[in-house]
């Protein structure tokens, strides 16, 4: 094709020129451009296609070429322009160039969509799951929650590489002191409890009604009382099923957390952040209302309860005041406080013997 | 050696040139484009807590594909944003149900022995393979160039097996076998791969990559001692992973060849090390003065402030902290996207050759789209491929 052109520093190309693919094939076309009432897209004589202006649509192209395509008539037929007054000319006539980009708007409609999912995530995480937690900890049934505890058992056994300590003096002395304390918190036989052989000072109760004293804490205790009111602490956690609670709220928080907020490089990190501040939050509630379970036992078996905050003190040492938002647990200081304020002095007698609790202090050895 | 790029065709001068572009693959995009995409993509994932991801990623996509001229004609990506999001939606719909179901299942495993539901972790591993497949399919399907678009075939399923047993082969042969196993993946990928009716197929062989690429073996024990040299062991290796895998594909008559030096990728790594160590060093001098900061303003003297357990426990450091932390987090995105993405993208387009790409003048347009499902999946799953 020759003729004078607009453009005659391109001598062989004729005005209005484009190339186009028709969608159905990847020939490519040099094609001319009629403005009629609807862009008519022409080789030659034949018109390959009209579309009409309004349902034309901007697709990506590279820098410096304008690039077409019709929905409603091919979904993959391609217009491409490089001579930017015909490309002008073009944008002018399509008045709904750009209605399919997300501009301005549709990244607000993103932000603001985004917003609105994390507001309703934190609420049900901070108060849709406890709530959850705690209508369906107690539907849970029994022998899935020992079978649990079972695990649990299993695996903390193999982490500490703790044996139980069960020497025949000993054991009889921990009996005695725990049946006491059973009895007076109201629970069943169901409940297992022993002491495990590791020097950390901790005590622990797992689901379905298992309490796990460590002997470094026995070796850390000064009389039965301070014994007594840590095993209480625990009992009460089993009392209200904290465990199961506290599994099925943490274990939704990390999964929901987890898989939402994905995906941004070190988001780990704030994961693991947030998580811990929730997950404590509702950890040092329980603890609080585990404390109280265990003034209110020490009460009821005569016994003072201001030992096992002196004993607790003794483990962890003073905490410091000021930020305790992270912390699962109460600081002691606060949880000593609260047991002298709370404190009745003793009006029973002592719930072991002086040689019974020498002999509870030795369980773990192995030689008599 | 970053700033690759070429001007699109249209060679200038009078004289009659019938001679076709000598150069069949180029990139027109410019590096400050695609920065200013990175910088702006990552204060929206902020802004949205990461749920940006899908739209960024779409537009990341969008950026590189368009700007990639194949024989002079410039491909384009179709794939949207919502698309992703609803991939991930329905994958998060499958998933769910599938942990609380681990969960209980593992829990019936450990009642025999402590640890027992760690083999359990192999059913995820099939899971994140199939999710490796559908989510290609779902980049190819969205690739259209002239007009005509990729589409795959083929089953997630059995692709994901395939993959789980060579994995196992992987782990009798410490990793010896991965040149075959790459080799065997690639082949099913390709062969099921289709550009409208030309088929596609993998001519790479395992041997090939295992020749050039079996010193890296012997290096990789003593990279994971001596640090310094992983960098080079780890660009060296993807640089012979990515010209072998290149050089291997092709669609009907059309085949693709790369002479991607094994030196090439070994700058951008150090750069992004280098990066990562800069921005690293801001943030601890950042950290280092808002102690200060709020040391000072404690009213007991910076010494005596330093001493007390009270500066791990100050709520306003703290929260400095977790600020200073995520803009550095931020930043490295923002590095990891402009080098290892875009600018890797440059260096081995640059190093690709197309020959008898004239029988891709005249496709017949044919295949369907796929859905999103399998990014979904790659996303909740943590899994990539390409």
């Amino acid at each position: 094709m020759t003729m004078e052109g607009d453009a005659p520093e391109i001598s062989q190309t004729p005005p209005n020129a484009a190339i186009y693919f028709d969608g159905t094939s990847s020939r490519r076309r040099a094609v001319t451009l009629r403005f009629a009432d609807r862009l008519e897209i022409a080789d030659h004589e034949q018109t390959l296609a009209t579309w009409d202006y309004t349902e034309i649509r901007r697709a990506d192209g590279p820098s410096g070429m304008l690039r077409l395509g019709c929905p409603t008539a091919s979904a993959l037929a391609r217009l491409e322009v490089r001579d930017t007054a015909l490309a002008a000319e073009l944008t002018s006539r399509c008045t709904r160039l750009d209605e399919n980009m997300p501009g301005r708007r549709g990244v607000a409609v993103i932000v603001g969509w985004s917003v609105a999912a994390a507001v309703s995530i934190v609420c049900v995480v901070l108060f849709g799951l406890p709530m959850i937690a705690d209508r369906l900890a107690p539907l849970v049934p029994d022998a899935f929650e020992r079978r649990l505890g079972e695990v649990a058992d299993g695996q903390i056994k193999k982490l500490f590489d703790a044996k139980t300590c069960d020497n025949p003096a000993g054991q009889k002395a921990f009996v005695k002191l725990v049946t006491a304390i059973r009895e007076s918190a109201g629970l069943d036989t169901s409940v297992q409890s022993g002491v495990l052989s590791s020097p950390i000072p901790n005590a622990f109760a797992l689901p379905g009604g298992r309490v796990y004293l460590f002997n470094g804490l026995l070796a850390k205790a000064d009389n039965p009382d301070e014994i007594a009111g840590v095993l209480a602490h625990e009992l009460g956690h089993l009392k209200h099923r904290d465990s199961m609670r506290g599994l099925i709220r943490d274990g939704s928080t990390s999964f929901l957390i987890g898989l939402l907020f994905g995906d941004i490089t070190g988001s780990s990190a704030l994961i693991f952040g947030s998580r811990t501040l929730v997950t404590s939050s509702h950890s040092r509630e329980a603890e609080t209302n585990a404390d109280g379970f265990a003034i209110e036992i020490m009460h009821r078996l005569g016994r003072p309860a201001k030992p096992t905050g002196e004993l607790l003190l003794r483990v962890t040492g003073k905490e410091g005041k000021g930020l305790s938002i992270i912390s699962s647990h109460p600081l002691s200081e606060d949880r000593l406080a609260r047991m002298s304020r709370e404190d009745r002095s003793a009006s029973k007698p002592p719930l072991l013997t002086p040689e019974e609790w020498r002999s509870l202090k030795s369980i773990c050895d192995t030689k008599i | 050696m970053n700033q690759m790029s070429w001007p699109p065709q249209v060679p200038p001068g009078p004289p009659p040139m019938p001679v076709p572009p000598p150069m069949p693959l180029a990139f027109s995009g410019s590096r400050g484009e695609f920065f200013d995409l990175a910088k702006r993509g990552s204060a929206l994932e902020f802004v949205t807590l990461g749920f940006y991801r899908f739209w960024l990623l779409t537009d990341i996509r969008r950026h590189l594909w368009s700007n990639t001229l194949v024989d002079g004609d410039a491909t384009e990506y179709t794939g949207r944003g919502k698309e992703l999001l609803i991939g991930f939606l329905v994958a998060l719909a499958i998933l769910v149900p599938i942990y609380l179901g681990y969960f209980l299942i593992g829990l019936e495993a450990e009642r025999y022995q402590a640890f027992a539901s760690i083999p359990l972790i192999v059913f995820f591993y099939l899971f994140g393979q199939f999710a490796i497949y559908r989510a290609r399919r779902y980049r190819l399907t969205r690739t259209v160039w002239r007009g005509v678009r990729f589409w795959m075939t083929g089953s997630g399923w059995a692709y994901a097996l395939q993959a789980s047993l060579w994995g196992l082969a992987m782990i009798f042969t410490l990793g010896l076998i991965l040149p075959w196993r790459t080799a065997a993946l690639e082949r099913y990928k390709m062969r099921h791969s289709h550009f409208g009716d030309l088929q596609g197929r993998f001519e790479g062989r395992g041997w090939e990559f295992f020749k050039r690429g079996w010193w890296l073996w012997l290096l990789t024990p003593i990279a994971l001692y001596i640090s310094p040299i992983a960098p080079f062991v780890y660009a060296g290796y993807k640089a012979i992973e990515w010209r072998w895998w290149l050089s291997g594909i092709r669609f009907g008559d059309v085949r693709l060849e790369s002479s991607l030096p094994k030196s090439a990728l070994i700058g951008l790594y150090w750069k992004v090390i280098g990066w990562m160590a800069l921005l690293g060093l801001v943030f601890a001098i950042y950290l280092g003065l808002c102690a200060l900061l709020v040391a000072s303003m404690s009213g007991e003297g910076v010494t005596a402030f330093f001493k007390t357990p009270d500066l791990m426990r100050s709520i306003p450091l703290l929260v400095l902290f977790g600020l200073g932390y995520l803009v550095m987090a931020l930043a490295m995105n923002v590095v990891m996207r402009v080098y290892l993405t875009r600018d890797l993208w440059v260096i081995v387009l640059g190093s690709v050759n197309i020959i008898g790409i004239e029988a891709a003048a005249n496709v017949v347009a044919r295949g369907d789209l796929a859905n999103a499902l399998g990014e979904g999946f790659a996303d909740g799953l943590d899994v990539g491929g390409f």
